[in-house]
């Protein structure tokens, strides 16, 4: 029935919230490479909201501009809530991919990144005065994305909707776990590494003399 | 050899460089102030800046020509055992008619009168014509630890009058001033036999007084938690005066929350909150009176500027968000923790607020709408580098020039404005009187001097946004990180822009919309045809 390029399948899902996404897993398309891209666009827009929002608007402390939690709150958590829906789900008859539920949630992305640029763009030709419109633009796209990666959720493991919102709960939990354990796993290998480092130190003025 | 000749060169310039450097090193550090010049920009953060003011000259008993008290040739001569140096002072008065200074010299028991240049002129020990404190040798009502003092001129007789915290003896005094070292006592103000008073406090010992144009006495008594205590002019009490409130603290809220369900013993065995007294205040020329609340890292009305009825006039949505001293973020270098304890607040003719940190040594200047101007002045532990303190307890400002009083290292450390201090408090004053235009030169300056002041490139914003260089106001808000500021500029850029290119807009409206319609007709009639898209080959599913 549906004929449509990788790009057009993304404007279908997009633009159909309702069936979109059943169409997209019916005819089996979806492209990972776009799915990489749109996770890419996404940290774009979190790196762009920080640097060019307009001035009256933008409260960020521009003297240091460090881009590593910009990269974590965008493809981290991204993936972190790939593998831990992943994860949960095929414990719960969830019939999604790994590839499937990171090409559907990237795909319900979209209109967030869209939001996010236009509400910056357009922040820079307003006053405060009207400031609505902006954030307008950037809830609609925040509140479509939510909508969409409930479907993507819904449709990707064939879930009821009440057990697609307790598999969302869940997985935000199962992602505050796989983040603590990777923050610890982080800090020990660090001492493991800063112990080696010592032991290489004292080894290097022994023989010195 | 070309290379040679290079590196030979090369080794004598930077050895001369290392000379100059050396020798730049010991001139700078003998001409910097003792302590590091900094200020808060718009985050928060603690940056370096000129000084504002510098230390003049540190002046002890001796410079004050104490010993003069002590010589029988003197005509100040009081007695041989006269102490010819201050002790534990604790309070500096400017009288502006006089242009004298009054010192409560606590520790020895007298209040002393110098001229602008701190030469004593006169001292008193005690006041004639009252019975209190009676000493059997001169017949005088002498003072015991008085503790702050005020001055002002009787309009009748045109002598002065001083009123003095005779804080061990439990009494404000008011005497006229007769000569170099007699005053009589004019009126006794003691502790109000009032119930309304009782229920304050069981006690009455002053510590610092003002008195109003209107005569009316206002009195600081450290264990009246209620504001301070008012007599008039006939010295009856007539009630208290901008109390301070309780500081919202967890350990409050959580006993106001107990005391709901509570039965009424238990509430009787709770401990009062009361808020914490006001340590020091100030009177301006126009008759609102500033209050400065000494307990450590007070953040409840730490500082206030009270109207007649005794209201904080800034404590408004804008004034709730008025911070005095330094930022709890930044600890003392001493002890490592942040201890902060404004003792004294001093406001200048031009509405200047000088505040003076116990704890830190360090003297923060203010302007009315709490622009941070100056940071200066240090605490030391060795007690002996001039422009540190060990106790400061008071501070006067007069014309350009700040004076602290030390208690412990009993001396008084003058303060005079720098260039930049000159140039920062000239376009403030200008400011403060919404002539913005007038305060672009000095601004200017101030920027040449120290280009990470940030008041200066707002105040310069201002400026431009009142002359109508719109353009030139945005940058200006910019580097100052004002948003609301930035944001009326831009505003008025951007009717401007619209105003001037308003015919051109409408016309590039219209040829869009033109177009659209024109195109669409085409294509309905298939003269244009939709450019055919490639469709690439898709594979059935997998």
């Amino acid at each position: 029935m549906y004929e449509f390029s990788q790009l057009g399948w993304l404007k279908h899902v997009i633009f159909h919230p309702v069936e979109g996404y059943d169409d997209l897993r019916w005819k089996k398309k979806g492209s990972m490479k776009i799915a990489m891209v749109i996770v890419l666009l996404l940290f774009v827009a979190m790196v762009v909201k920080r640097q060019l929002t307009g001035f009256q608007f933008n409260d960020s402390y521009v003297k240091i501009f460090n881009i590593v939690p910009l990269f974590v709150q965008s493809i981290v958590y991204f993936f972190t809530w790939v593998i831990a829906n992943w994860a949960l789900c095929t414990l719960f008859n969830g019939e999604g991919t790994v590839k499937r539920i990171c090409i559907y949630s990237a795909y319900a992305l979209v209109p967030y990144i869209v939001g996010t640029f236009l509400s910056v763009f357009i922040s820079n030709f307003i006053v405060s005065d009207e400031v609505v419109w902006m954030n307008v633009i950037y809830y609609v796209g925040l509140g479509w994305s939510v909508v969409l990666m409930i479907q993507a959720i819904r449709t990707v493991h064939q879930y009821s909707f009440p057990k697609t919102l307790l598999s969302i709960v869940f997985t935000l939990v199962a992602m505050l776990v796989i983040l603590f354990l990777l923050v610890l796993l982080i800090s020990l290998f660090q001492q493991v590494y800063v112990f080696i480092a010592s032991i290489y130190t004292e080894l290097t003025y022994r023989f010195r003399g | 050899m070309v290379s040679r000749m290079k590196k030979i060169v090369k080794n004598i310039i930077s050895a001369g460089l290392a000379l100059s450097i050396t020798a730049a090193m010991t001139v700078t550090s003998y001409a910097s102030e003792p302590y590091v010049s900094y200020n808060y920009d718009a985050w928060g953060d603690a940056i370096p800046s000129q000084s504002g003011y510098r230390v003049d000259e540190t002046i002890t008993g001796y410079e004050m020509e104490l010993d003069k008290l002590a010589d029988p040739k003197s005509d100040l001569f009081i007695s041989d055992e006269e102490p010819t140096d201050l002790l534990g002072a604790s309070d500096i008065f400017y009288e502006e008619s006089l242009k004298e200074f009054w010192i409560a010299d606590s520790g020895n028991d007298r209040i002393l009168r110098t001229d602008s240049n701190l030469k004593v002129i006169g001292c008193y020990k005690g006041v004639s014509g009252s019975q209190t404190s009676l000493d059997a040798e001169t017949g005088l009502s002498v003072f015991s630890n008085p503790t702050g003092v005020y001055v002002n001129i009787d309009k009748a007789t045109n002598k002065p009058v001083i009123f003095v915290a005779d804080n061990k003896n439990a009494r404000v005094v008011k005497a006229t001033v007769e000569s170099k070292n007699s005053a009589v006592c004019t009126l006794e103000y003691t502790k109000p036999d009032s119930e309304l008073y009782a229920n304050a406090s069981e006690t009455f010992n002053p510590s610092k007084i003002l008195v109003d144009s209107a005569g009316i006495l206002y009195v600081v008594v450290s264990s009246v938690t209620t504001g301070a205590v008012v007599f008039d002019e006939t010295g009856t009490f007539t009630g208290f005066y901008g109390a301070n409130r309780v500081e919202q603290t967890a350990a409050v809220i959580r006993q106001a929350i107990w005391r709901k369900f509570a039965s009424n013993e238990q509430i009787a065995s709770m401990t009062r909150n009361v808020p914490v007294e006001y340590a020091n205040f100030d009177i301006d020329s126009e008759g609102f009176i500033y209050t400065v609340t000494e307990a450590a890292n007070a953040s409840t009305d730490a500082v206030k500027k009270l109207n007649p009825a005794g209201e904080n006039i800034w404590n408004t949505a804008t004034g709730n968000q008025f911070e005095f001293g330094d930022l709890p973020e930044y600890a003392s270098v001493d002890t490592g923790s942040f201890l902060s304890r404004l003792t004294d607040i001093v406001v200048d003719n031009d509405g200047i607020i000088n505040l003076l940190d116990y704890e830190t040594g360090r003297i923060f200047q203010y302007t009315q709408d709490n622009d941070l101007l100056f940071i200066f002045g240090s605490k030391n532990t060795t007690s002996d580098q001039r422009g540190t303190f060990t106790a400061p307890n008071g501070i006067e400002a007069v014309g350009e020039k700040i004076y602290v009083i030390d208690g412990k290292k009993n001396d008084i450390t003058i303060f005079v404005e720098t260039t930049f201090g000159k140039y920062v408090h000239e376009a403030a004053a200008l400011y403060e009187k919404g002539l913005y235009e007038d305060a672009i030169e000095p601004w200017n300056e101030v920027i040449k001097r120290d280009g990470g002041y940030s008041l200066a490139y707002y105040g310069l914003g201002k400026a431009y946004l009142n002359t109508g260089d719109y353009e030139k106001a945005m940058e200006n808000f910019k580097v100052s990180v004002a948003q609301n500021s930035y944001d009326r500029a831009y505003q008025y850029d951007r009717d401007d822009f619209l105003r001037a290119n308003f015919t051109l807009i409408i016309i590039i409206l219209l040829i869009i919309i033109v177009a659209i319609i024109v195109l669409r007709r085409l294509f309905r009639k298939g003269i244009i045809k939709m450019p055919k898209i490639k469709k690439k080959p898709q594979k059935e599913g997998k």
